[in-house]
């Protein structure tokens, strides 16, 4: 065969995308380990390689991050079976295992198939887990439960076969109202729940939609694609944005063709025209819809940061209490107690939230404390939350292949520091987001703090270190403080919280307080 | 990446904290990121880079007319070969490829080298239009230079010494221009078209020929009391002498200079030599060459009954000859005899019929020429019926052209002890090929217009330019693999002695060896003030070329000689870009997520010292220059 210079070139990804996206994990288990194209396919199947030769991590798509107890059992059982008792989860509201060996996993996915747990489309060029605030069903604040709609979205992308090979992954949020708990901004799809009133003078619930988002080296904040869109057709407007990625991101170069590229490179306006086009073809009418005029949000006022508070209490009365999980890990005896409790106290669900800690929803007020208790007797606090203490690394060079950097060092640096009681009146106003490469999985450029891994060379050798960035709020990127080994970040740290101490007005955040200063110095 | 200032008393509190980083220096390959580089350091990492490139004598920019080749471009292709090697139709055919012996393919066992003299050769088939004289660079001078002798050194020089502005004359011995290039090659190697064309190009530029003027020392003090200056390039054509007894002096034996001449110009009777046996002696660097075409111009001669016999006195692995080229002499029916010294000759009826020959043994001393040193062994004697010798071991130049008193300098290429009178070519240095006698032509007139101006006049440097094409160079890997169609070849029947043997390739085969080459005059650098040590560059190479190095060992002009590797992130002071094994293919760029990897167009460009210094103090060579992809 020979090549010609006017081939058109694809990335090698995408020639062995070409080739079909069929892998066998029974012929996997018979040859005993995954070949080199099949590493690229298992992805699809949600299993990725780990910095340990051998091992394998598996990616349970949980939509919502919502589980029953029966699931969080067979969770449980899949991690004592396979993979060394651990389970983390992760910033996007699924469950990872680690140390899977690669024979085994074909009799792993079976096992979580019998509670209706699937690892599919866990990773890969697909439509990723569908992410939804924490509180959706019961937050005080929310203009409609947005759950169903994320699973609807989930089940129906997940099933169109045309779906399967995007260009790159593809990303969806469903917020139940414009605080950003879910961080819809950062994603390819952020769908926000507003209440407006219509033409004819009615108060209707539906979504605005923002597309573009992204974290990563070049990160964006995603752009308002549409103002309103009802609610029933908001799987329909997913399904037409992700049409959209497909036939137009970058099948060239896999740095570049995230959706934030598309809407970057092409314009929202383009985007808009072309998801319109498409939304027509598949004959969804488009009434009621709201392009680009302005919405006005009627919904009941919502906090900065709504998730702040202490054991929230739902609309049905009923309270939601915490469990803070450091570093998002957790080991299956405290996951199985974790199922029992919710199972006695609470409504038998378990919820995974993106700052990687556990809810248990639907608990008496009158059984709370009993159940703190209970939570703190299994080794984790109950308060704290989207606070300085609840601080999200990403699992770092402990089992990530692209990892730069321990994340978990430094969260333990970093958490005696955050401690001192000196902070406990701003332990509530900043919190801090640390990922080990560019990648963001811990969205270090949306947080009060952020660090991100990196290394600085010294004469003879490198160190680890961090790029510090203050300032982000869900909406808003951080700014760059500077890079620094991991041996100064503590007193960085220190020296930051003791400004803001002395700089903070009123009952602003630390980000909010970055943002002041950082205005005035503009005008100076 | 800077911090923002914007951040006012948050990060005056963390400069408060006076955090001081001991860093190792940024470890730059070329003394400029985009632009002008003309430091020590920009030549030597140039020529690591491009080892084609800096194999060639003329210095001829090989990747960047293999490209041009490859966009199907092959008007480019000859003009860039034009100006580097001047005659690239006749060094597409015959040149000694020390550029080959550079290519980074050498190393993959896939196919060895690019074929870069095909590649010259193709671009000279297949251009559309005639060669045309060159522009001048600079603005009639009104001085005059003599060339004496017009074979490939002095043709180059001339040319060169008219686009410096000055008048110049050609004096040549014989009937045609060309030197060696039309009387010592044969003819079914080489084309006189080709090389005829290729003159013309030269000579169309204004220069003055006197053919058939053959120039002794006496005319020669003539010459230099006319002109400005003379450069004497009259080459090596006194062919060394084999006393033999038994032989007579009486032309029994003929030299293989003599010999290639008299064939070439179609002296030789056809029928005159049927059935006879011709011995050739020779086989050393200097030698093997005319030997070899001796050998097959002989045996068209000889025809099916007569016998054609190569005697060289070490073994095969140290003649000049490349095993492939021995190989194709034994298809050829060419004897190839080793180990032997002509000894005697027998005369029978004043017509020679024999020559003995001696074994050899090679002794473990090496001789001033550094091959091991031969001893012949008493009572080995064995004779060869022989009606023809060919003696083709070594030519030397014969000094007594120049005007008693004239000497060459020591140690001064080119100038000799007559302020006027300079030295190129065979003449210069012994006789050796084509490509180097054309860039000692070059170099000759660089000197020249530099004693007749008083001051360097050209000047050259390295052009950095930025690209953003996202590390895409138009080849993919997947060339690599591409089987390379062979040089088609003249069946063995219609091998006449005149018809080229060698019929060249069409477009499309030549761009299947056009994309073989990894284009290396794109440079891939990592930045190291961006690098973030992700690895991911690693991850993704297809070879070893990005490592963790430790510690990089410069040299005196800050060019990298050696690095030490590690396998620990700890130990790792830089990601490092060996560009000694990239194959340029682009993937760590692409993959990089912080932009620290570039990939820059480099190309080595002479240009008047006026322009140099203006480019130089705006640092570009090219247009403006981006750093990041956004």
């Amino acid at each position: 065969m020979q090549w010609r210079l006017d081939k058109r070139r694809v990335s090698e990804e995408e020639q062995l995308k070409d080739n079909g996206l069929t892998l066998d994990f029974d012929e996997v288990a018979r040859k005993g380990a995954l070949g080199g194209g099949e590493k690229l396919l298992s992805k699809w199947y949600g299993i990725y390689g780990s910095r340990h030769p051998g091992a394998h991590m598996a990616r349970v798509v949980i939509p919502g991050g919502v589980v029953t107890s029966s699931q969080a059992r067979r969770i449980v059982q899949v991690a004592e079976d396979y993979g060394q008792g651990k389970i983390s989860i992760t910033t996007r509201q699924c469950i990872q295992f680690h140390w899977l060996k690669a024979p085994a996993l074909a009799d792993m996915l079976r096992d979580l198939a019998k509670d209706n747990l699937s690892c599919f489309h866990g990773c890969g060029d697909v439509t990723r887990n569908v992410v939804a605030c924490p509180l959706a069903e019961t937050c005080q604040y929310k203009r409609i439960n947005v759950l169903p709609y994320a699973k609807e979205t989930a089940k129906a992308l997940t099933a169109m076969r045309d779906l399967d090979n995007l260009p790159r992954k593809f990303k969806i949020n469903f917020s139940g109202c414009g605080a950003g708990c879910g961080q819809p901004f950062i994603n390819c799809i952020g769908a926000i729940a507003v209440t407006r009133k219509n033409e004819s003078g009615e108060e209707e619930t539906g979504f605005k939609v923002v597309i573009g988002g992204g974290m990563g080296w070049e990160a964006f904040i995603g752009k308002e694609l549409f103002a309103f869109v009802p609610p029933g057709r908001i799987a329909a407007v997913n399904r037409a944005i992700a049409l959209l990625f497909r036939d137009n991101g970058d099948r060239r170069d896999r740095t570049q063709s995230r959706l934030k590229f598309v809407v970057e490179k092409k314009g929202i306006e383009f985007c808009r025209e072309v998801v319109i086009d498409f939304l027509e073809k598949e004959n969804v009418s488009l009434d009621g819809f709201v392009f680009t005029d302005a919405v006005e949000d009627l919904g009941v006022p919502y906090p900065d940061r709504p998730l702040l508070e202490p054991n929230p209490v739902g609309t049905d009365g009923l309270v939601t209490v915490r469990v803070m999980v450091p570093k998002g890990e957790i080991t299956h005896p405290q996951m199985k107690r974790m199922a029992q409790l919710t199972e006695e106290f609470g409504d038998k669900r378990l919820f995974f939230t993106q700052r990687q800690n556990i809810e248990i929803h639907g608990v008496k007020p009158e059984k709370v404390e009993t159940l703190s208790g209970e939570i703190k007797k299994a080794g984790f606090a109950t308060e704290g939350f989207f606070g300085l203490q609840d601080m999200v690394a990403c699992v770092g060079s402990t089992y990530c292949p692209k990892a730069v950097t321990e994340t978990r060092a430094l969260f333990d640096i970093l958490h005696p520091v955050v401690k001192n009681p000196k902070y406990s009146e701003i332990w509530d106003k900043a919190y801090i987001n640390i990922t080990g490469c560019p990648n963001s999985c811990s969205p270090y450029r949306i947080a009060d703090i952020g660090f991100r891994g990196m290394r600085i060379r010294e004469q003879i050798g490198s160190v680890e270190a961090y790029e510090i960035r203050i300032g982000g709020e869900h909406n808003r990127l951080g700014r760059l403080l500077g890079e620094y080994k991991l041996s100064d970040c503590a007193r960085i740290v220190e020296t930051i919280l003791d400004t803001f101490l002395k700089e903070r007005q009123g009952d602003e955040t630390l980000a909010q307080c970055v943002n002041r200063v950082s205005a005035q110095e503009g005008v100076k | 990446m800077s911090e923002d200032k914007s951040l006012g008393p948050f990060l005056e509190a963390v400069k408060e904290l006076d955090i001081k980083y001991d860093t190792a220096p940024i470890d730059q390959e070329y003394s400029t990121f985009a632009g002008v580089g003309a430091e020590p350091l920009d030549f030597k990492s140039y020529a690591k880079d491009i080892p084609c490139q800096a194999a060639c004598p003329a210095k001829t920019r090989v990747p960047h007319y293999i490209q041009a080749l490859a966009e199907g471009n092959p008007d480019k292709a000859y003009l860039i070969n034009q100006e580097d090697n001047v005659f690239s139709g006749v060094l597409g055919r015959v040149c000694s490829r020390p550029c080959e012996d550079g290519c980074r393919h050498n190393w993959t066992d896939i196919n060895g080298p690019v074929h870069i003299c095909h590649l010259k050769r193709g671009a000279s088939d297949l251009k559309t239009s005639k060669p045309e004289p060159l522009p001048a660079w600079f603005e009639e001078t009104g001085k005059r230079v003599a060339v004496i002798g017009g074979g490939p050194s002095g043709l180059t020089a001339a040319r060169e010494l008219r686009r410096y502005g000055h008048s110049v004359t050609i004096f040549e011995r014989d009937k045609v221009l060309g030197g060696m290039m039309v009387q010592g090659i044969p003819i079914f190697r080489l084309p006189r078209e080709t090389v005829a064309e290729e003159v013309k190009a030269i000579i169309d530029s204004g220069i003055d020929v006197k053919l058939n003027t053959s120039v002794d020392a006496e005319m020669m003090q003539q010459v230099i009391d006319e002109y400005d200056s003379v450069l004497v390039s009259v080459g090596t054509v006194h062919a060394s002498n084999l006393k033999l007894p038994g032989l007579p002096d009486d032309g029994h034996a003929v030299s293989g200079l003599k010999f290639m001449h008299d064939y070439n110009m179609g002296d030789i009777e056809d029928g005159s030599m049927t059935g006879q046996n011709v011995i050739i002696v020779g086989g050393g660097f200097t030698a093997v060459d005319c030997a070899r075409s001796c050998a097959r111009a002989a045996l068209r001669l000889v025809g099916e009954e007569g016998t054609v016999t190569i005697v060289y006195r070490r073994t095969a692995g140290q003649m000049a000859a490349k095993y492939d080229e021995i190989e194709e002499m034994g298809v050829e029916n060419i004897h190839i005899e080793t180990l032997m010294n002509p000894h005697s000759a027998r005369v029978e009826n004043g017509k020679l019929v024999g020559v003995s020959f001696q074994r050899n043994a090679l002794e473990d001393v090496t001789s001033e020429v550094g091959k091991p040193r031969v001893r012949a062994i008493e009572g080995t004697e064995e004779e060869f019926p022989c009606d023809l010798l060919i003696v083709a071991i070594g030519q030397t130049r014969t000094l007594n052209i120049l005007p008693e008193g004239i000497h060459q300098n020591e140690g001064d290429g080119h100038a000799t002890s007559h302020e006027k009178v300079f030295m190129s070519g065979d003449f210069n240095y012994g006789s050796l090929d084509v490509i180097t006698a054309v860039q000692d032509g070059k170099d000759a007139a660089e000197k020249i217009d530099t004693s007749l101006m008083g001051r360097k006049r050209r000047q050259k440097h390295i052009a950095i330019e930025m690209t953003e094409v996202n590390g895409e160079t138009g080849r993919v890997r997947d060339h690599d693999l591409q089987l390379p169609p062979l040089m088609p070849t003249l069946p063995l029947g219609q091998r006449d002695g005149i018809a080229e043997v060698e019929l060249g390739h069409d477009l499309e085969a030549l761009q299947v060896h056009a994309t073989r080459c990894y284009w290396c005059q794109n440079k891939f650098e990592i930045d190291h003030d961006k690098c973030i040590h992700c690895n991911w560059c690693i991850e993704v190479t297809p070879r070893d070329c990005i490592n963790k190095v430790s510690r990089l060992f410069y040299d005196e002009d800050d060019f990298v000689e050696t690095s030490l590797e590690t396998d620990l992130n700890h130990e790792a002071t830089y990601i490092w870009i060996d560009s000694k094994e990239c194959i340029r293919c682009g993937k760590c760029l692409r993959i990089c997520p912080t932009s620290a990897i570039t990939m820059r167009k480099t190309e080595l460009c002479g240009c008047s010292t006026e322009e140099f210094e203006e480019k130089k103090s705006h640092n570009q060579a090219y247009g403006t220059v981006a750093h990041a992809k956004y």
